[in-house]
């Protein structure tokens, strides 16, 4: 009973905690294929694939996108590079330094970003004028300085990743090599490097995107070579579109294609080693029987649904015209403004009559309200082409405040008519 | 030359040697230690224009760390109100995000390192996927949820629970939630691979023995797990206090986060000088207040980072 409840309990904690962990990301994936100029879910409008073509079209993106490839490639390099260095010299050195040197090297991890960012950019800054140089040397190039202050950090979690295997390397393999005569650089590149390999590889993906979602080092550095990250950042602080969410999207579905085909391809391994160990020698021989790809693979499956259902939706995309739908919305908008419009009017007759009643009855002042009334029909009209205009534009420009801004509207619009009158 | 220095040359011949030893250095040295030293020297310098940098107004002065704690000259207040303001409640802000992830992550930690499974694996694959997102990707998602038109409001007061939309933008809830959102890997991991290693004979015996199940975390689990805990909890806390595009998209306009200070005087004021310096009092703070807490909860420094 007790047991049983203490499982419920954490299945349902379980559910909470993903739905905080991925429910936003599955939100903002569904916002891009709605045609609501901003980004929502509710209430769904037309099913679109228009903010994909419009983030295809957007230069400052595509810049964005090419510099944060060529910053992350060389990022890469130097930090890989750095992070096995440091990492054969935490295995060799001094006893006495060693608690040192850990300390410095795993600073970087926590020093705030915006810290790195900041010491980077003064201190090379320095270099720069100490050498005598201009302005747009090559020091103070943006690429240069966001390479050199991402890979500041970015080196200690190669570091990381190359340490833990670097642990489990004999030596003995490489003092075998230099005994039957190879060189250091030789032993190093014949032997270490290629038992170092699955690590290095690992960092180097770490690498790439740790450099690619930097915000924090990137946004004092980048100099003219804005990043993806902080074209993003613009775009998001200064009025956001369902484009951003299309780009989220995207990346979204690599993030879990790569994924799948990772975990795919670890489990796959798994098994026939599996297969492998209960093999006889005759089997081994040759003709071992390997489980089939998919039999006891889960992320094999998924990954194949995945590659399905992205295959539809692009077919889906190329066939599809949402403009039918599109501009049934717009005529339904069209409508519930010009019904709201019909109210206000209806409001403002009501009590412009009230107010004719009032000064009715008040004596001295017949004549006012019937040129009242007559400049009131005149000017109708007018107001109301003017409204609907405003009206429609507004909803184009400022769609995330249209719940408040109808009232508002008709806050506005009621003490200006009554003024007007 | 010092005998450990011949050893390494041996070892490693002298190209390779000197290959590890020149990248060691460039990074320690040239990327680490003097870019702190260079931003530390340059926080006690006026803010001159390029011209008399190095000239004889170019002088050590303390003005920068005075304008912190007692604001401009003449300005009519004896402290800097706004910027010291801001500075502690950023403190406080990134402890409170830090305990809330420590025990919302807490017994994920645990479920996770004491089952083994298919599922578990899956739960990983999830764990991991929103850390590869992109951080403004992922302050954006949770604009969308926290807007004023977003999904909360939209249920909350279709369900009729709300009569007006609540703006958790201007009451910072946005905020805290994003950043409780962006670190929850980084408590999770160090606790996860902590908590793997404990031998599930102990639980057992301490169930055997009578404990109950609070009982057992408080005096089994929690005691192993803390050095996990402690790097979690470290981590959170530096990377909070230091977060900057999470408070740019979801913090209100009338709430700064420290971090945006510093920006606003890099880029909007252009002045380096004040600049470093607030990057200094936020870094030295966050790293005094870490060893403090250490000591207090009696961790090691070996410990973290594990």
């Amino acid at each position: 009973m007790n047991n049983s409840f203490l499982r419920i309990s954490i299945w349902v904690y379980l559910a909470i905690f993903f739905l905080y962990l991925l429910g936003p990301l599955v939100i903002m994936s569904i916002t891009a294929f709605n045609s609501s100029e901003f980004p929502r879910m509710t209430p769904w409008e037309c099913l679109t694939f228009q903010w994909f073509g419009e983030l295809m079209q957007d230069q400052r993106i595509l810049n964005g996108i090419k510099n944060s490839l060529i910053i992350g490639a060389g990022t890469v390099v130097l930090s890989v590079a750095m992070g096995l260095a440091g990492a054969l010299l935490l295995t060799q050195i001094w006893p006495k330094l060693r608690a040192t040197y850990y300390t410095i090297i795993i600073a970087p991890i926590l020093i705030p970003g915006v810290v790195l960012g900041i010491s980077t950019l003064v201190f090379w800054d320095r270099i720069n004028r100490m050498l005598g140089l201009g302005a747009d040397s090559f020091l103070s190039n943006g690429i240069f300085l966001t390479v050199i202050g991402q890979s500041t950090f970015i080196a200690s979690y190669c570091m990381l990743v190359l340490v833990a295997r670097l642990q489990r390397y004999d030596v003995a393999l490489t003092e075998a090599a230099l005994d039957l005569g190879a060189s250091h650089a030789q032993a190093f590149r014949k032997i270490l490097l290629p038992f170092m390999r699955p690590a290095i590889a690992s960092a180097a993906v770490l690498a790439f995107l740790a450099s690619f979602e930097n915000y924090n080092t990137t946004t004092f550095t980048f100099g003219g070579y804005p990043t993806l990250t902080i074209e993003l950042a613009q775009k998001v602080r200064y009025g956001i579109t369902p484009a951003i969410s299309a780009l989220a999207f995207i990346i979204v579905a690599l993030t879990v294609f790569f994924a799948l085909l990772n975990e795919a391809k670890l489990k796959r391994q798994e098994l026939v080693a599996a297969a492998r160990k209960k093999a006889t020698v005759e089997e081994l021989a040759g003709k071992i029987k390997l489980p089939s790809f998919f039999a006891g693979n889960m992320a094999a499956v998924l990954l194949v649904v995945f590659a399905i259902a992205t295959i539809t939706v692009v077919g889906t995309a190329t066939a599809y015209n949402p403009g039918q739908c599109i501009a049934n919305v717009k005529e339904q908008k069209r409508l519930e403004a010009e019904e709201r419009i019909q109210e206000l009017r209806r409001q403002r007759e009501e009590r412009r009559k009230q107010n004719e009643a009032e000064q009715g009855g008040a004596t001295q002042s017949a004549p006012k309200p019937s040129n009242n009334s007559g400049f009131g029909n005149v000017f109708a009209p007018n107001t109301l082409g003017g409204d609907e205009g405003t009206d429609e534009g507004e909803e184009g420009s400022n769609n995330d405040t249209q719940p408040s801004n109808n009232s508002g509207f008709g806050g506005a619009f009621d003490p200006n008519s009554l003024q007007n009158d | 030359m010092p005998q450990f220095l011949k050893e390494f040359f041996n070892r490693n011949g002298t190209g390779m040697g000197l290959a590890i030893l020149g990248l060691v250095l460039f990074w320690t040295i040239g990327l680490i230690i003097l870019p702190q030293l260079s931003m530390l020297d340059f926080s006690f310098r006026p803010n001159l224009p390029p011209p008399e940098i190095g000239g004889p107004k170019d002088v050590y002065t303390l003005e920068n760390y005075k304008y912190l704690i007692y604001g401009p000259e003449g300005g009519g207040q004896d402290y800097n109100v706004v910027d010291l303001k801001v500075f502690f409640r950023t403190l406080l802000a990134a402890v409170c995000v830090t305990i809330f992830n420590l025990i919302l992550c807490y017994p994920i930690a645990y479920y996770l390192g004491q089952n083994k499974g298919n599922h578990i694996r899956i739960f990983a694959i999830m764990l991991i996927i929103p850390y590869w997102i992109n951080e403004i990707l992922r302050a954006f998602a949770l604009r969308i949820i926290f807007g004023e038109t977003g999904v909360l409001n939209t249920l909350f007061v279709g369900l009729g629970i709300w009569d007006t939309p609540f703006d958790f933008i201007r009451n910072d809830i946005a905020l805290y939630a994003g950043l409780g959102y962006a670190y929850i890997l980084l408590m999770i991991f160090p606790m996860y691979n902590v908590i793997e290693s404990l031998d599930k004979n102990q639980i057992e015996a301490a169930r055997d023995l009578g404990a109950p199940w609070w009982r057992i975390h408080w005096r089994v689990v929690i005691p192993y797990a803390k050095p996990g805990i402690s790097s979690g909890c470290t981590m959170v806390f530096m990377l909070s206090a230091g977060a900057l595009a999470a408070p740019q998209i979801l913090g209100g306009p009338s709430s700064l986060w420290f971090t945006q200070l510093i920006y606003q005087q890099f880029n909007d004021n252009n002045d380096w000088p004040q600049g470093a310096a607030y990057a200094i009092v936020l870094l030295v703070t966050c790293i005094l207040f870490v060893l403090a807490m250490m000591r207090l909860f009696k961790v090691n420094m070996g410990d973290i980072g594990k």
